[in-house]
C-alpha cells in the first residue's frame, strides 16, 4: 500500500502543530507501508517564501517530494482579507479569495495529486484550513483520509469548510472535541472516522537533576513549553502567575521554554530558557512540578500528552474545550476560567504533592491507554483496512 | 473556609474543580477596584513594592471607615453584589458570540432592505412593462376584432353581389328568350303583313 501525506510544510526544523505530527506519522506508519510526504518548500508559515532548494530529497528514511509556493502570502493583506470575512456578510467568492491569501499557494502540488493520483492508495491530508487540504481534497475525494487538526476557532465556520467536510472518505480527529465540533457544523456523523491523535517518542535517559544543573535551578518551577504568543494565552498566564505570587508569596518560578513573539515581564521569577533540545526539553518537564498550557485553541496538546507521559500533571486553560475534555477524561490535571481560579487549583497542586503523584499516575495512564505509538499506529490500520474492505465490497 | 476534599485513590478532576469554584464563590466578594488590582499589578513588568501607610493596620481608621461602609450599605448588598460580581468569563464570551451575530444579523438586514428596495423597483419597472404591453395587445385586439368585422362585411357584400349576379344573369336569359320570341313574333307579322298586302293589292 502507498500512502501519500500531504502537509503544508515539513523538515526536522519544524516543532511543532500538524507539521510534526504530519513527519511522526510518516515516520511510525512507514513500518507498515510505502510512505511518501508531498508537502512545499516553504518554512515560515506567515509568509510561505520558498526555502528549500530541492524537489526530492529523504527525511529519516521519508521520501519528500517538495513544490513551489508560487506566490507568497502578504500577512496585510490576508489580515484585512480575514477581518472582513469573519465580520460582514460575504460571498463564498470571498472565502476562496481568503483561502488563496492564506495559501500556501502551490498549484503544482494539486497539478501532481490530479496526474499521479492512480500511484497512491490513500491521500492523507493534515489541516483543513490550508490550500493544499482544499484544492487536495477537491482533486482526489474518492481516496481521501483528513486529520483536519481543527481548533475553536472563527475560521472553522466558514461556508467553504462545510462541503469540505463531506468529501473525505475517513476523518482522523485529535480529540473527542474536535469530532464533536466538525460533526455539529457539518453533520458529516455518517462518514468514517476515529479520535487518534498522536503518539509521543518519549527519550529513554530522562533527567530532572540534568536539567537543574545544566541552567543552574534553584527551588521549584513550574513549566510552559511552545510558541510564547498571546494566541497562545501567555499573556495571561503572566498576568495570573504574577498575581498568585503575590496574594501567596510563594516561591515557585515559571519556566518558559519556546521561541517568543510576546514581550515577557521582566520578573526574578519568570525565566525564559530560550528554544531548547529535545532532550532538555523532557528533563524540564521531568524537574518541573507541573505543566501550565494557557493555550486558548488546541486541537491536540501534544506537550501535554508528553507531560501526562512523564507522570506530571497538567494546569490548563478551560476556555479550550480540548485540554478541559483531556484533564477531565484523564483526571490528571486541574483547569481554571480567571484569576481566581487559577490562583485556587495552582496552590492546590503545590501544597499537595500525594496529589501530584495520584493525578500523575492518571497521566501515565491515559497516555498508555490513548497516545502510545502502538495505540495510534493500530487506529491508523484500523482505518486503512476498513476503507480497503469498504474498496472490495464496491468492487 | 472548607479545606477540598479529594480521594487519592480516584482522583475526580471534576469534583476538584466544583470544589474549587464553590470556595471562590464563598468568599466575600472584593469592590471593583480591588478586583483590578491584582490585574494591574500583574500586567506591569517589574511589580514595585507599595508603601504601607504606618497607621493602617487591620484595625486602622481605613478598615473602620470600611465597616461602617458595609453597615450602611448592608440593604443594597445583593444590588452590590450582582454590580461586582465579575461576569463569567463564559458568559462574556457568550455575549461577544451574540454580539457578533447581532452584528451580523444587523449587515444582514441592511443588506436586505437594500435589496428589497431594488426589488420594488425592479418590480415597479417590470409592472409598467406588462402594463404597457398589455396596452399594445388590447389596441392589437381591438384592430384585429375591427378587421375580422370587415371581413364579415365583405364576405356579406360579395355573397349578395353574387346572388343579384346571379339573378340579374336569369333575368338577362330571360329577356333574352322573350326578345327571341318577339322577334320571332315579327318575323310572322311582317310575313303576315306581307300576305295582306300582297291579297289586298291583288
Amino acid at each position: 500500500m502507498k500512502l501519500a501525506l500531504v502537509v503544508q510544510r515539513y523538515g526536522l526544523e519544524i516543532s511543532g502543530g500538524a507539521e510534526l505530527h504530519c513527519r511522526w506519522v510518516a515516520e511510525h506508519m512507514a513500518k507498515h507501508a510505502q510512505v511518501e510526504v508531498l508537502t512545499t518548500k516553504a518554512y515560515d508559515y506567515i509568509t510561505w517564501k520558498n526555502h528549500y532548494p530541492h524537489d526530492r530529497e529523504v527525511i529519516n528514511g521519508i521520501p519528500v517530494r517538495r513544490f513551489p509556493v508560487d506566490k507568497t502570502r502578504n500577512p496585510e493583506r490576508f489580515g484585512r482579507i480575514q477581518n472582513f470575512v469573519l465580520q460582514n456578510e460575504h460571498r463564498e467568492t470571498d472565502e476562496l479569495r481568503w483561502l488563496d491569501e492564506e495559501g500556501p499557494h502551490a498549484p503544482a502540488l494539486i497539478a501532481h495529486l490530479k496526474e499521479h493520483r492512480e500511484e497512491y492508495d490513500y491521500f492523507t491530508f493534515f489541516s483543513y484550513r490550508y490550500y493544499h487540504s482544499y484544492w487536495g481534497l477537491q482533486t482526489v475525494p474518492e481516496k481521501s483520509i483528513l486529520v483536519p487538526t481543527a481548533e475553536h476557532d472563527p475560521v472553522v465556520h466558514l461556508r467553504i469548510f462545510r462541503n469540505l467536510f463531506h468529501l473525505p472518505q475517513a476523518f482522523i480527529y485529535n480529540s473527542v472535541e474536535e469530532r464533536k465540533m466538525i460533526n455539529s457544523l457539518s453533520r458529516n456523523e455518517t462518514i468514517l472516522g476515529d479520535i487518534v491523535g498522536v503518539g509521543s517518542e518519549i527519550p529513554a535517559d530522562i533527567s530532572g537533576e540534568r536539567f537543574r544543573s545544566k541552567y543552574s535551578v534553584v527551588g521549584d518551577y513550574i513549566l510552559y513549553i511552545g510558541r510564547i504568543d498571546e494566541n497562545k494565552g501567555c499573556h495571561k498566564l503572566f498576568e495570573y502567575f504574577l498575581a498568585f505570587k503575590k496574594e501567596t508569596g510563594s516561591p515557585v518560578k515559571l519556566f518558559l521554554a519556546g521561541s517568543t513573539v510576546l514581550k515577557i515581564p521582566s520578573h526574578p521569577d519568570i525565566v525564559y530558557l530560550g528554544f531548547v533540545s529535545e532532550q532538555d526539553k523532557f528533563d524540564a518537564l521531568d524537574g518541573a512540578l507541573l505543566l501550565a498550557m494557557p493555550s486558548f485553541y488546541e486541537s491536540l496538546s501534544m506537550v501535554a500528552v508528553e507531560a501526562w507521559a512523564l507522570g506530571k500533571p497538567v494546569l490548563a486553560n478551560a476556555q479550550c474545550e480540548v485540554l478541559k475534555g483531556q484533564c477531565l477524561r484523564s483526571n490528571a490535571g486541574l483547569f481554571y476560567e480567571s484569576c481566581e481560579e487559577f490562583s485556587e487549583a495552582l496552590k492546590l497542586l503545590l501544597s499537595s504533592e500525594k496529589l501530584r503523584q495520584a493525578m500523575g499516575e492518571n497521566g501515565r495512564q491515559y497516555f498508555g491507554q490513548n497516545y502510545t505509538w502502538e495505540v495510534i499506529e493500530g487506529k491508523y490500520l484500523k482505518i486503512l483496512d476498513q476503507l480497503e474492505a469498504r474498496k472490495r465490497e464496491g468492487a | 473556609m472548607v479545606p477540598i476534599q479529594i480521594d487519592y485513590n480516584h482522583i475526580d478532576v471534576s469534583n476538584i474543580m466544583d470544589q474549587i469554584k464553590a470556595q471562590i464563590a464563598e468568599r466575600p466578594k472584593a469592590s471593583p477596584l480591588e478586583l483590578q488590582q491584582p490585574l494591574r499589578e500583574g500586567r506591569s513588568v517589574e511589580p514595585q513594592p507599595q508603601p504601607q501607610p504606618e497607621n493602617e493596620g487591620p484595625a486602622g481608621p481605613r478598615s473602620r471607615a470600611k465597616r461602617i461602609m458595609l453597615k450602611v450599605m448592608k440593604p443594597f448588598a445583593p444590588l452590590i453584589k450582582f454590580l461586582v460580581l465579575p461576569v463569567h468569563e463564559e458568559l462574556r464570551q457568550t455575549i461577544l458570540s451574540l454580539d457578533r451575530t447581532n452584528r451580523r444579523l444587523d449587515s444582514l438586514c441592511a443588506t436586505m432592505e437594500e435589496t428589497q428596495r431594488r426589488l420594488d423597483i425592479a418590480v415597479e419597472d417590470v409592472n409598467q412593462r406588462v402594463n404597457e404591453t398589455n396596452n399594445r395587445v388590447d389596441e392589437a385586439f381591438l384592430q384585429i376584432s375591427r378587421r375580422n368585422d370587415y371581413i364579415k362585411l365583405l364576405h356579406n357584400l360579395s355573397h349578395n353581389i353574387v346572388v343579384e349576379l346571379t339573378k340579374l344573369k336569369i333575368e338577362e336569359e330571360s329577356l333574352k328568350s322573350k326578345a327571341r320570341i318577339m322577334e320571332k313574333d315579327f318575323e310572322f307579322l311582317q310575313k303576315r303583313e306581307k300576305a295582306l298586302e300582297k291579297l289586298a293589292l291583288k
